[in-house]
């Protein structure tokens, strides 16, 4: 009886420290998809491998958010009455990504690219891959990609404007999660330095060079009040830190003097 | 030895001051951020409010502005109507807009819909919107 609760405890306390550290992907790795393409060889099943690295499995985003169906149904996953919208042709990418990516795709449609669309121009895949698709960095911006259709001059002279941002949207990034680690909240200045990111990664899918450099200034503006907010609370931390310091100093010098306290009571006794 | 020199009343006399004087030290750095965790804050109050024009905000339009440090939106629903909202997207962040033709707000960073009063009707956004209370006083619309 003894053995049966002390196997109980065991396993719930595995379960909840699995529940602790497993990532969000557990939630999507659930999925019928998965479960039947996931086993397939080629074709069919390397999708799922692709998506594994991907950013889209890292917040959840799994088959069905893209392509539709139903996804705890194997009978009716893959049924258009289900919402299965399968895979899209070129031209129909942009709207099919754009559904979620609402602001890329607007100034994607209004760039270059955009109105090169259907004519051979690139799409969301050409550049970002589909299942694999990781975080967008400049790095996408290469001579090796641009020069597929077109010379680089151009896209190098756009690369060097948004380098410097994104660099500064980066760092910023992580001293945001340094400074959450040890419990600090930023919730909000993630939340605007998310939306900030996303608005400059917009701006340059308009692949315009002016307009990026036009407004580069301001977003590195509104970065850096961002950026002093953190500082801010980074100086309060250097500060307490050294208070703290001082208190601990003061108790260990306290501690002597209690015991040299204690000694005199002891000589006075003595005499 | 070199105590034995003073005597132990002078030494503990000496050390109790020493100490007391370590003691309000220690005492006055415990209660510094009780303090700091009971006065009150500085800076905006809770209570400020911020007036618009009512004519910045038309009918079926809305109005962005600042509320309290945070971007926030007023919308003229219906005629006199008006709802005031925060405009921070409670998903990522993002700032949300205004699509006139389909009546909804939408976040242009993952697609999440809100009705005219914040609630989510579609996307990522796990909660709606805050919205703070407004009142239209003669030509201005009063929120907070
Ligand atoms: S930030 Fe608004 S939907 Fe993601």
């Amino acid at each position: 009886m003894r053995e049966a609760n002390v196997m109980l405890l065991a396993k719930s306390c595995l379960l909840l420290l699995l529940a602790l550290v497993a990532p969000g992907v557990l939630f999507a790795e659930e999925t019928v998809c998965i479960q039947c393409h996931g086993g397939q060889p080629g074709r069919l099943g390397e999708p799922v491998n692709l998506w594994r690295q991907s950013v889209h499995a890292v917040n959840g985003i799994s088959c069905h958010s893209c392509h539709g169906g139903d996804p705890t149904d194997f009978a009716n996953a893959m049924s258009p009455a289900r919402g299965f919208i399968g895979v899209p042709k070129g031209e129909a990418i942009p709207d099919f990504c754009g559904r979620c990516h609402v602001g890329v795709r607007e100034d994607y449609l209004q760039s270059a690219h955009g109105e090169a669309l259907g004519l051979g121009g690139p799409q969301c895949v050409t550049c970002h891959g589909n299942h694999a698709v990781r975080l967008a960095t400049p790095d996408l911006i290469n001579p090796q990609d641009c020069t597929r259709c077109h010379d680089y001059g151009r896209a190098d002279e756009i690369k060097s404007a948004v380098v410097e941002t994104d660099r500064m949207i980066a760092d910023l990034e992580h001293s945001l999660e340094a400074l959450h680690r040890v419990g600090i909240a930023t919730k909000e200045m993630r939340g605007e330095l998310f939306s900030l990111r996303n608005d400059f990664h917009r701006l340059f899918h308009s692949v315009d060079v002016e307009k990026v450099r036009s407004q580069t200034a301001d977003y590195q503006q509104k970065l850096g009040k961002i950026r002093n907010r953190g500082a801010a609370i980074e100086e309060e931390l250097a500060r307490r830190k050294l208070w703290g310091g001082v208190v601990v100093a003061l108790l260990v010098l306290g501690g002597i003097l209690a015991m040299l306290l204690h000694k005199a009571y002891l000589d006075e006794e003595r005499r | 030895m070199e105590n034995d020199r003073i005597p132990p009343e002078r030494r503990r006399f000496f050390l109790i001051i020493m100490l007391s004087g370590i003691g309000a030290v220690l005492a006055a750095a415990a209660s510094w951020p009780v303090w700091q965790y009971l006065a009150p804050r500085k800076g905006v109050g809770e209570k400020e409010k911020v007036t618009i024009p009512r004519d910045q905000v038309p009918l079926g339009g809305t109005h962005f502005f600042t509320f309290r440090g945070h971007p926030a939106v007023v919308l003229q629903e219906k005629a006199g109507v008006f709802i005031a909202l925060t405009a921070v997207c409670t998903h990522l962040g993002c700032i949300i807009k205004w699509l006139p033709e389909k009546g909804e707000f939408e976040c242009p960073c993952h697609a999440g819909s809100f009705s005219p009063t914040g609630t989510v009707l579609g996307g990522p956004p796990p909660k709606p919107l805050e919205s703070y209370p407004v009142s239209v006083q003669d030509d201005s619309i009063v929120i907070g």
